[in-house]
């Protein structure tokens, strides 16, 4: 397979914050990879400094940052700008707030296609509906002309997914895509996006905290706490042994129909996420973490498990015998 | 069986809403004739996609909306035209958004004792000594009852609001999507806090939510609603093994379980959103339905309920 996005030791900081500290990501073509984790712990922020569009204020270092075959991190903003849009995409939680009230869905759609590949309008507008129609709205003409507050939350976000797709990317990256929208819709556009990756070949990136998406569409997860990533594996073998005390802990949280009885307690996580300052050294997690020892607060071992199954802790793989999950 | 808590007899909302400029208003039926019973000690969960009027009826039973008609009972005594202090010490709210439920200006403490100030007949002593168990109730320390909401995080904010709802010791309390907002391994941790007051407290829960798995592990019984009517009632456990609604069969299939190797299912719902400004003739989930007769357009299906439980389907009506 080869990688069609590469990202080593990538450091964020925000203002008096390391949001990101040392991720590493490699997105393979045709592939889905997920970034899984709780608020807070740089999921989104991973995502953003691969585009170039961090916020104002924020610093980002890396050893490599490489997109299909070729290094980006020096790009300049205006490189960056050709690239957004066309070959690399973006699509967000709340399409409201990213499409653009003033203008028709026709208009924004087509504006991609135009500013990249100074396609005319009237092509731009067919190739639109195509998409429309590709990603399941019927009467693909209609929606053109109307205003996204006109749509629901379920087309609006089928828009936002078609607008990110006309011109043919090779990189998705989807920021928690279905977390505004009922569970009948978030299914619906789950299978969309599986369905589009197969047609297109995309290599897909999709930030979400939920877990049973995580299950059901990737084909690689990794787990960030406080700025790191601390588990990475095949989403088979990550469910199957999980291995960092904070992957168990996520697993054991979550409601599964008949799995824990009603009014027996769910597992939890005690404590909250802590404010990772710069020069923090050791283990984020362990303060929450029941099995935390003296060799946590200092250097934590990058350790491989097995085959693409990669743990960052000081516990050996296999800790505690079986896996709780 | 223990008599219920809460009874709700034919509830029913309507709201008159302008389209355009010049459009004559439009009737929207938010809630229509909704009635049930939740037993003393009970957890109903409510669920729906949203826009089927499950926070509509939240409002209406906690009577922050007048209903067009319809009653709702606590212990027998109807909540319409009763006094706010005494309605208060009936049934009490827990909202979605820990952010924006509490002010921002007033410490914890303060923010909690509100329900018994209002109530304007108990004394300071009092009022501290309520504060300071119903703080300890929801596992927030006496130090964090000096705080402002804006120093505490997501999770311990939601903690403020259950123990500002717990301190005039109401009969029940009404959760609208309490964990939404919150991170799963948060999320667990109020969902236990929630179990755990309704056992030593006795409480009475009605929890609306959108996530089935969540109602699945707190409700004794599930009322999935659809454009403002209840569609099924059943005990959960019934429900979540054999739902026999087409509406429930589609909104259980599209909780993602985290079981790898599943994909991603098909739901069957087509792209058909649910309009509450235009509600379908005969049964109003018909244009959605994978398994609609052609009556469905037309008749309104009748309600069944037998030992299973409610269900407004004309295929459940058919089978029996």
């Amino acid at each position: 397979m080869t990688a069609l996005l590469e990202v080593r030791d990538l450091r964020v900081t925000i203002g008096s914050t390391a949001a990101v500290r040392g991720t590493a990501i490699t997105v393979n073509k045709g592939e889905t990879h997920c970034l899984v984790g709780e608020s807070g712990c740089g999921k989104s922020i991973s995502a953003l400094s691969v585009m170039g569009l961090l916020p104002r204020g924020s610093k980002r270092e890396t050893t490599m940052l490489r997109f299909a075959g070729e290094e980006i991190g020096k790009y300049s903003e205006r490189q960056m700008e050709r690239l957004r849009g066309d070959r690399m995409a973006m699509i967000f939680q709340e399409p409201m707030t990213s499409l653009n009230p003033a203008y028709t869905v026709g208009s924004q759609m087509t504006e991609v296609l135009r500013r990249h590949r100074g396609t005319p309008r009237a092509q731009a507008v067919d190739r639109a509906a195509e998409l429309l129609a590709r990603v399941g709205i019927t009467a693909p003409g209609l929606r053109l002309g109307q205003f996204p507050h006109q749509l629901s939350g379920g087309l609006r976000q089928r828009v936002m997914i078609a607008m990110a797709l006309m011109c043919d990317p090779e990189l998705l990256i989807a920021d928690e895509p279905t977390t505004a929208l009922d569970v009948t819709v978030q299914a619906q556009i789950l299978r969309l996006l599986a369905g589009l990756q197969k047609d297109f070949g995309l290599g897909i990136l999709l930030i979400t905290h939920d877990l049973g998406v995580v299950a059901r569409i990737a084909d690689r997860v990794s787990v960030m706490y406080a700025g790191e990533v601390v588990e990475s594996a095949p989403t088979a073998s990550l469910f199957a042994a999980p291995e960092h005390p904070y992957t168990r802990g996520l697993l054991t949280c979550v409601p599964v129909p008949g799995k824990v009885k009603r009014d027996e307690p769910l597992g939890s996580i005690p404590g909250v996420v802590p404010r990772i300052t710069p020069g923090f050294a050791g283990c984020g997690f362990r303060d929450r973490c029941s099995e935390a020892h003296a060799a946590c607060s200092g250097t934590i071992p990058r350790q491989t498990v097995s085959d693409g199954h990669e743990l960052l802790c000081t516990l050996a793989p296999g800790w505690g015998g079986k896996a709780a999950a | 069986m223990s008599a219920p808590a809460i009874e709700v007899r034919g509830l029913r909302r309507e709201f008159r809403v302008r389209q355009g400029m010049f459009a004559p208003p439009k009737q929207v039926i938010a809630v229509d004739d909704v009635s049930f019973a939740v037993p003393a000690g009970s957890v109903l969960g409510v669920v729906g996609e949203s826009g089927c009027g499950k926070s509509t009826l939240a409002r209406l039973i906690l009577g922050l909306l007048e209903p067009t008609a319809g009653d709702v009972l606590v212990d027998g005594q109807r909540l319409g035209g009763m006094d706010r202090r005494a309605r208060a010490r009936l049934i009490q709210p827990v909202f979605q958004d820990p952010f924006a439920s509490l002010n921002p200006k007033r410490r914890i403490g303060d923010i909690v004792a509100m329900p018994l100030i209002a109530q304007g007949n108990i004394g300071r002593a009092e009022i501290g000594r309520r504060v300071a168990e119903a703080l300890d109730r929801v596992g927030l320390s006496r130090d964090q009852g000096l705080r402002f909401p804006a120093q505490l995080s997501g999770g311990q904010r939601q903690r403020v609001a259950i123990a500002r709802a717990l301190v005039l010791r109401p009969r029940i309390v009404v959760c609208d999507e309490p964990t939404s907002a919150l991170d799963v391994s948060v999320q667990a941790q109020i969902l236990n806090l929630l179990a755990e007051l309704r056992r030593d407290l006795g409480l009475t829960y009605l929890f609306i939510s959108h996530n089935l798995a969540v109602v699945e592990h707190i409700a004794s019984e599930v009322a999935v609603m659809y454009l403002g009517r209840i569609v099924e009632r059943t005990e959960s456990e019934a429900l979540f093994a054999a739902p026999r609604h087409p509406y429930t069969r589609a909104l259980l299939a599209s909780v993602l379980t985290p079981e790898p190797g599943l994909g991603v299912p098909d739901v069957g719902l087509g792209d058909i959103m649910p309009d509450p400004a235009n509600i379908p003739t005969g049964c109003r989930f018909h244009p959605r339905c994978p398994a609609a007769l052609t009556r469905c357009s037309s008749e309104v299906p009748r309600t069944t309920q037998d030992g299973v439980g409610l269900v407004e389907c004309h295929l459940v009506g058919q089978a029996a």
